[in-house]
């Protein structure tokens, strides 16, 4: 009798540990559950806002496209709203948008890259800690000051140096050069610093100088990553507005040489948006979905070259 | 040791490029104060400097100096491909006061000390000749009615004229027509729709006079239609329109109709840097220089 009541009570214990338990459980899948809801309304949110976007620059930019003739708007050498009736070629947009973000490539790309291999192989840590901050500074300074510095130096410098009136391709790409640094150092410097350990130690292990193994190991091993920081920046280039604006010249024309006024895609819209009104804003709205698809193709571009990687 | 030198040489020569870049800006400066009076030389090129499509200014310089050349229905301008554009009156200014070469145009009222503006025919732009209407790159901005207007659309009439409206319109940058207005009175329980239509370039003005007058009368409605001076002029001819907005001088048809009266006159100031000798251009070298026609200076100063 004894015995049982003591294995009565033992099992009530246990019962009410695993009630207690089962509780606790119940507790806690609805607290994951509630978490996971915001988790995908906060995903659901960002997501819908680009489908949104997309929607909204394609469904005002197409009909227009259309309506005026895709191979008029693409191929078009006239941009001139003010006619009656108007024209509205963005070819001149186009090459100038290309022209002045290659330039700026090749300008930002080896500075980058060498910036970016000095600061992961050869800087000693306490200039490092400098470096690192002011790269992470230039990435933080909004594009409308590096428009002033450019305005301030850039401009009158090739104002002497070219003639007219320093406001041209050149100095254009000379600026954005500058602009994609942070772009390319940062995210290429990561990369040489994910190269594991031991391909280092193994090159050096052959006999290999420090230079060699840098340049000819750890370069190479990072490829896809700094090219992956190449095409960032370029994306970053190509979407640059404010900056631009003021150095650019802002000519509707295709460029004839280096020196030359320019006017790209981003510049074209926020130039004339301000008092652009019908056929004249639709034009414009065309011109973002233009823009729209360069920005696809460079970020599919991104996503392909990392794809290869992994 | 190679790479070692080379990103050595890099840094150095980067240095160098900008230690040359501040170096080139001083320069021009020594340049820029050392030319101007005599010494301006004649043979460099204009710079053109033009504001973005769609903007007034543009549309009322390229108007009123032929820019826009007109043919029947359509209309083309001729703004020089090469002319730099900047899209807001302090940009076309700071280009204009940094570039002795340099021309541009802003809407009267910006004018300050940093840049010189030229006379045209002989005439300097300011507040006077443009009121006496000697100075030729400005326009009216009419409006015009038909019979008699209904009694709301009088008192908003005189709502304009009085100092609070030509206030508002010395605000919008343009030159009042009446210096000394007299204050609005307002009349009591006016009510009704008044249809204003006409001139895409005096629309904006009409708004800001109509929003700030539905304040003072809010049981009055405007509805304001842009869609051209001329229009404009037809509507209030045959009367589906109360009110016509003009912003150029009515021609004799018109007149003949309508009775009209300047509410406002815009006035576009041509400036050039400082330094530069030219003093007066006439309205055909203005056309000519910002249509590439003429790209030096020679000949156009004194």
């Amino acid at each position: 009798m004894q015995y049982n009541d003591k294995l009565n009570l033992k099992k009530l214990d246990q019962d009410l540990i695993t009630v207690n338990k089962k509780k606790k459980k119940v507790q806690k899948i609805g607290m994951e559950n509630w978490m996971k809801g915001i988790f995908f309304m906060c995903a659901v949110f960002s997501i819908s806002s680009i489908v949104f976007m997309i929607y909204f620059i394609f469904s005002s930019g197409i009909p227009f496209i259309t309506e005026y003739g895709v191979a008029r708007f693409l191929t078009g050498t006239t941009w001139a709203p003010s006619n009656t009736p108007g024209s509205y070629g963005i070819l001149p947009m186009m090459i100038g948008s290309i022209l002045v973000t290659g330039g700026a490539t090749l300008i930002g790309m080896p500075i980058g890259i060498l910036t970016a291999v000095f600061m992961a192989a050869y800087c000693p840590p306490e200039l490092y800690k400098i470096l690192k901050a002011a790269v992470n500074l230039m990435a933080a300074i909004p594009s409308i000051l590096y428009g002033f510095f450019a305005l301030q130096f850039i401009v009158p410098f090739m104002r002497e140096v070219a003639g007219g009136t320093g406001m041209n391709m050149m100095t254009a790409m000379i600026l954005l050069g500058l602009m994609i640094l942070p772009t390319i150092i940062s995210l290429s410097e990561a990369a040489l610093r994910a190269v594991p350990r031991s391909y280092y130690e193994g090159s050096l292990a052959l006999g290999t100088t420090h230079e060699k193994t840098v340049l000819s190991v750890m370069v190479p091993a990072a490829k896809s990553g700094i090219i992956s920081s190449v095409i960032l920046g370029i994306g970053r280039a190509i979407g640059e507005t404010m900056a631009v604006v003021l150095i650019a010249g802002n000519q509707p024309i295709i460029p004839d040489s280096l020196f030359s006024g320019v006017r790209t895609l981003t510049t074209n819209i926020v130039l004339e948006m301000a008092y652009a009104q019908g056929e004249h804003k639709e034009a414009l709205i065309a011109t973002a979905a233009v823009l729209f698809l360069f920005i696809l193709m460079i970020n599919s571009l991104f996503l392909y070259v990392k794809k290869k990687r992994g | 040791m190679t790479i070692t030198k080379w990103i050595k040489f890099a840094t150095v020569s980067g240095a160098a490029l900008i230690l040359a870049a501040c170096g080139g800006s001083n320069q021009s400066e020594e340049a820029e104060a050392q030319l101007g009076g005599n010494d301006f030389d004649q043979t460099q090129n204009v710079h053109v400097i033009s504001r973005e499509d769609g903007s007034g200014t543009r549309g009322a310089f390229t108007e009123i100096t032929g820019i826009l050349a007109k043919d029947g229905d359509k209309e083309t301008d001729l703004t020089y491909s090469g002319a730099t554009i900047q899209n807001n009156t302090n940009a076309v200014m700071t280009s204009v006061a940094q570039d002795i070469a340099a021309i541009g145009y802003i809407s009267m009222d910006s004018l300050n000390d940093s840049v010189k503006a030229v006379s045209i025919d002989d005439v300097s732009p300011s507040i006077e000749t443009i009121q006496q209407k000697e100075y030729p790159i400005s326009r009216p901005f009419n409006l015009a009615y038909k019979g008699e207007l209904s009694e709301a659309a009088e008192d908003f009439w005189n709502y304009i004229m009085s100092k609070e409206g030509q206030q508002i319109i010395a605000e919008e940058g343009l030159v009042q027509v009446v210096q000394q207005a007299p204050a609005y009175q307002a009349s009591e329980g006016l009510s009704g729709t008044i249809s204003v239509v006409g001139s895409t370039s005096v629309t904006p003005v009409m708004e800001k006079l109509a929003e700030a007058y539905q304040t003072l009368q809010p049981n009055v409605q405007i509805d304001i239609t842009s869609n051209g001076s001329s229009a404009g002029m037809t509507a209030a001819m045959d009367g589906t329109a109360e009110i016509g907005m003009s912003s150029r001088e009515l021609t004799e048809e018109e007149t003949s109709q309508l009775e009209s009266e300047a509410i406002a006159i815009d006035g576009i100031a041509v400036i050039v840097h400082k330094d530069n000798p030219v003093q007066s251009l006439t309205t055909e070298q203005v056309k000519q220089i910002f249509t590439g026609e003429l790209d030096t200076w020679e000949g156009l100063a004194p």
